[in-house]
């Protein structure tokens, strides 16, 4: 990876190159370098398999011109480039940002935001320096405390899993570092200087499945340390086994409608896929929100809140600056059920604000004076590090979502009575589109059936699909969690912290068993 | 054209030094059982219009490569590991190229020695516990040699970006003058060249090339209370000329772009307007048309049939197969579905999946994944060829250039019937008739899917009737195909841009398709 100093050094050298460019009205250069580096899980009792079937490392490095011209502010251009920082290759890409440009009415110049009290660089996390050994370690401690949980429950497991020929034992995952670096500057920065941000994190998530007992368990972590990867690591595996055992031989129900408590897991997922696309200003301009004419007026119970953190201490991703050069803040989403504000970049701020259907859009709740400030406009890539080459879009980091009057997990079941308790959902899409709110999903783990207020008999993986509304989950629920617990959302950039809900009536269809 | 030297003269370059810096890499090495290397250079414009105004244009070039190193431990364990990187203009000074694939290949076998010992730790300490790790080798092959041109009439990189701002604004714009019922619309139209090289320890050298172009489009129609969001794309493995003039190719014909958008605005303002779905209790019969029947050739017969999530490599992420449970309780050979139905994956045919050869120079083939109901065969890589104990059939690719390559559908499809769609439609007394994918949710092992269709009519005495939106197909896999009593002679291959796989995700471009089909089952509306 490129160091900040190389970054910020190249991007104050950029910047004097556009300078002295007389046709150009305004610029930007954003340079980043970003690593992923993944070691990932495969051991399959059955069938032969490498144990870490892939371990491996993407890099990016390289930066990206936008220009707009002097002989009209709306024409804009950008060009990216990877690997060469070089002044020739400013040069390349700004030829290139000429040739690209076209005049956008509605592009409103490059942000102008002050950046005020420096903020500390956030990344202080050892993780920015950890190599491939802790990492590879890591992935192979999970796989040691999975084999080994599995192996001892051969004297004492009811079900005698490990004991048979064919247990079908299958351990997935990864444990994954990502971590970016970036430096940005535009021609209308106060101060002219180049801004800089780091990040480093890791994922971890552990899925055990034990065919022989039709049997599914998962584990997870995320953190901000390398000490945090490798306390993780040793329990994960370990972890993912014996929720698996617990699960032996489930129950598959007929189709009906239940009462339903949604883990943290399903509650993350529905909110990725369904709700955080819907708080944007482009999802509001574009007439495709599931909130749509629904600013400032409720869309969920008044006992929940939901914010995005990128300084959420709990959390393990940390901004401090967009990549758009702003810094950063916490942004209240839903407060008290109501919907006060959205994820936006700079230009989907401004293409919003100055919508003609703006009211139409926003709806009679919105208030009359209205400012979405762009302070989440990220450039990332697979994985969610932060490109070079991608342009600004509206994402969340950490998004926490908060209950008053919220009721512990068993407090929640005991709400239900009987129905189903959902720890893992998977493919979760809007079926009928974003605005409809319509979802679909299978339960694919982690689940039980829930009787006389306690959690009963497992249920079976993949036995039920769900067929609901964001209404049916986030309007009326029976009652909400507590406390937000972490969850991953598998190709989201964010990292959720949510509380287990209990919603009234949930339409749940069998699945064949195959 | 290019400023600083062609990026993709490093391809001639690698094929020149290529096995040199692989074989000197090996021979320093202490147990490198085999390397490969594969670089590919990208050269794209693009332009887009939001609302019949100019939104963007795009002119790019890019570079990168991935290295796979396997290392024999002293006890004889293999250990694999990769490393992949964007190196962009880098790759014109073969130095600095030869310096980054060093540096990548030193990387990798580090990764791959330690996965080796760890390997051999676990074994040590878990005995039996740890048997899985037990790999079968993956047989030796023939080397290959071959260079593969790319077709197109309208060169990418001899283009101006100004064609490409033109023909997706041209197009917003006579989406705009359909009115206001259309609340939103984006038109994105690309042209790219690709060019790549793959060289292993073992001799084979092989460079192929192609051109993209695609184009997308996305509307949100509204009417009163009624809205519509449709989205959907035309591309060919050929130059802009398969955008500005249309397609004519007899398997994956296209319009124009701007024709392309028109249809699909107009046909979601008409969707607006319509009524939601509110479909009987229980199976009915459904009529399935080409474009429906692309998603689900793909999500429902694709995806299970690639060995890697056959044999649980995906099991954490994209999930499991129904045709396999374990190597000696599978559907091969077995029936799971009419037998009227057949599906294969050919990526010789001219779609947009079409290639010679995989990621690992393995020759593209055939691979019959249903015949005649009966369930024949995997997508699969060398390694998991190995595990199966088949012949390897060309089907690891990755996305990019620094990806990891994974199995992936070429163009996969439902093999045609004889029968005339209008009889198919005809022969039904009461029923409906899908039309146009639009979103899929598959269960985990793929064994059960709903799919949302653009369009769904009621079948009443044989004619087509009234019009619904948001209507969706629920089905048991095996059931749906089971069910299957009549397949048209019509079959369209459809391209599919978007494909998601591995972690971190892959997005690949492949088709999907097949005739229209007649079978049973659930519908939902909202």
């Amino acid at each position: 990876m490129r160091t900040l100093a190389e970054l910020k050094s190249f991007t104050r050298e950029a910047a004097r190159i556009l300078a002295r460019e007389q046709d150009l009205a305004s610029y930007e250069i954003y340079c980043a370098s970003a690593e992923h580096r993944i070691a990932r899980l495969n051991y399959t009792s059955d069938i032969p398999s490498r144990g870490l079937e892939e371990f491996k490392s993407l890099h990016a490095d390289g930066f990206q011109l936008r220009i707009a011209m002097r002989r009209d502010p709306h024409e804009v251009g950008a060009a990216s480039e990877a690997g060469d920082f070089s002044s020739e290759s400013v040069r390349d890409a700004l030829r290139r940002a000429r040739n690209a440009a076209v005049v956008d009415p509605h592009f409103p110049g490059f942000p102008s935001v002050a950046l005020g009290r420096k903020p500390e660089l956030s990344e202080k996390s050892d993780l920015a320096r950890v190599g491939d050994g802790a990492i590879a370690a890591a992935a192979w401690d999970v796989l040691d405390g999975a084999l080994a949980a599995f192996a001892k429950r051969s004297g004492n497991d009811r079900f005698g899993a490990s004991r048979i020929e064919h247990p079908g034992l299958i351990i997935g995952g990864d444990v994954s570092v990502i971590r970016d670096r970036i430096a940005i500057f535009n021609s209308n920065f106060a101060f002219a200087d180049v801004r800089i941000d780091e990040s480093a994190h890791f994922n971890a998530s552990v899925t055990s499945i034990i065919e022989s007992l039709d049997a599914k368990g998962t584990a997870g972590a995320l953190g901000d340390c390398a000490d945090a990867m490798r306390r993780a690591a040793r329990v994960l595996g370990r972890d993912a086994v014996r929720r698996a055992l617990a699960l032996a031989h489930g129950a598959r129900p007929a189709s009906g409608k239940f009462r339903v408590v949604l883990g943290a897991q399903p509650v993350a997922e529905i909110l990725n896929y369904m709700v955080m696309g819907s708080l944007t200003t482009g999802a509001f301009h574009a007439a495709s929100s599931a909130y749509h004419a629904k600013f400032g007026a409720p869309v969920m119970d008044s006992r929940l809140s939901l914010a995005d953190d990128p300084a959420f201490s709990a959390g393990p991703i940390r901004r401090r600056i967009t990549c758009e050069g702003i810094p950063t803040r916490r942004v209240e989403l839903i407060r008290d059920g109501k919907l006060v504000g959205l994820l936006s970049n700079f230009y989907d701020a401004h293409r919003l604000l100055t919508d003609e259907h703006r009211a139409e859009k926003l709806g009679a709740s919105a208030p009359a004076k209205l400012d979405f400030a762009a302070l989440s406009g990220y450039r990332l890539g697979e994985g969610a590090g932060r490109r070079f080459d991608a342009s600004p879009g509206a994402a969340g980091t950490n998004v926490v979502m908060r209950a008053r009057r919220g009721l512990t997990d068993r407090e929640l079941v005991r709400a239900v009575g009987d129905g189903i308790y959902v720890g893992r959902i998977w493919y979760t899409y809007p079926i009928n589109g974003q605005r409809a709110g319509d979802f679909t999903c299978t339960v694919s783990g982690d689940s039980y059936i829930i009787r006389d207020g306690e959690i009963a008999e497992p249920l079976a993986p993949n036995c039920l699909r769900m067929n609901a509304n964001l209404v049916d989950v986030f309007e009326h629920p029976l009652a909400v969690g507590m406390r937000p617990h972490p969850a991953t959302v598998w190709g989201s950039p964010e990292a959720y912290y949510v509380p287990a809900i209990a919603a009234g009536s949930i339409a749940l269809a069998e699945v064949a068993a195959t | 054209m290019i400023g600083r030297g062609d990026l993709f003269e490093a391809i001639e370059y690698l094929r020149r030094e290529g096995e040199g810096i692989l074989a000197r890499f090996a021979r320093s090495k202490r147990g490198v059982a085999y390397a490969a290397l594969r670089f590919e250079a990208v050269f794209n414009r693009a332009g887009a219009a939001v609302g019949g105004e100019p939104r963007d244009g795009s002119e790019s070039e890019s570079a990168a490569y991935s290295v796979s190193v396997h290392v024999a431990g002293t006890t004889g364990l293999v250990g694999h590991g990769q490393t992949g990187a964007e190196i962009g203009a880098l790759a014109c000074r073969p130095a600095k190229l030869v310096a980054e694939l060093q540096r990548g290949l030193a990387d990798a076998y580090d990764r791959a020695r330690f996965s080796a010992r760890k390997k051999a730790d676990l074994i040590a300490h878990l005995g039996d516990a740890a048997k899985g790790l037990l790999v079968a080798q993956i047989p030796q092959r023939e080397k290959v040699r071959d260079d593969v041109a790319a077709s197109f009439r309208q060169d990418p990189r001899s283009l101006s970006t100004d064609a490409l701002k033109k023909i997706s604004l041209d197009a917003s714009r006579e989406v705009t003058a359909l009115g206001d019922a259309i609340a939103y619309q984006v038109v994105a139209a690309m042209t790219e060249l690709r060019r790549e090289i793959f060289i292993d320890t073992a001799g084979t050298v092989v460079s192929q090339a192609y051109a993209f172009s695609q184009a997308d489009c996305y509307v949100v129609a509204q009417i009163g209370d009624g809205h519509q969001e449709s989205y959907d794309s035309i591309g060919q493995q050929r130059g802009l000329e398969c955008l500005s003039d249309g397609w004519r190719g007899e398997l994956m014909p296209n319009p124009d772009l701007a024709r392309f958008c028109v249809n699909l605005a107009t046909e979601a303002r008409e969707l607006a307007a319509a009524p939601i779905l509110r479909p009987p209790d229980g199976e009915v019969v459904v009529v399935t048309d080409p474009h429906f029947n692309a998603l689900v050739s793909h999500e429902v017969i694709g995806h299970p049939c690639e060995a890697d999530r056959a044999l649980k490599m995906e099991a954490a992420y994209a999930g499991r197969s129904w045709f396999l449970r374990s190597l000696v309780d599978n559907q091969l050979g077995k029936a799971v579905a009419s037998p009227m139905l057949s599906a294969c994956s050919d990526p010789s045919l001219d779609g947009y999946g079409h290639y010679r050869y995989d990621h690992e120079g393995t020759r593209g083939r055939r691979v019959m994944h249903i015949d005649r109901g009966i369930f024949s065969g995997f997508l699969n890589s060398r390694a998991t060829a190995a595990v199966l104990g088949v012949e390897p059939n060309g089907s690891a690719r990755a996305s990019e250039g620094w990806h990891v390559p994974l199995i992936r559908m070429s163009n996969t499809f439902f093999l045609p019937g004889e029968t005339p769609p209008e009889k198919i439609i005809a022969e039904v007394e009461r029923g409906y008739y899908v039309c146009g994918h639009q979103i899929p949710s598959i269960s985990e092992s793929r064994e059960n899917f709903r799919i949302s269709a653009r369009r769904v009519y009621e079948i009443d005495h044989g004619r087509i009737g009234r019009l619904y939106r948001s209507g969706s197909v629920i089905a048991d896999s095996k059931s749906f195909f089971t069910n299957v009593d009549a397949v048209g002679n019509d079959l369209r291959l459809i391209a599919i841009p978007n494909c998601g796989k591995g972690q971190p995700m892959q997005v690949k471009r492949m088709s999907n398709g097949g005739p229209t089909l007649r079978s049973r089952a659930r519908l939902a509306g909202n």
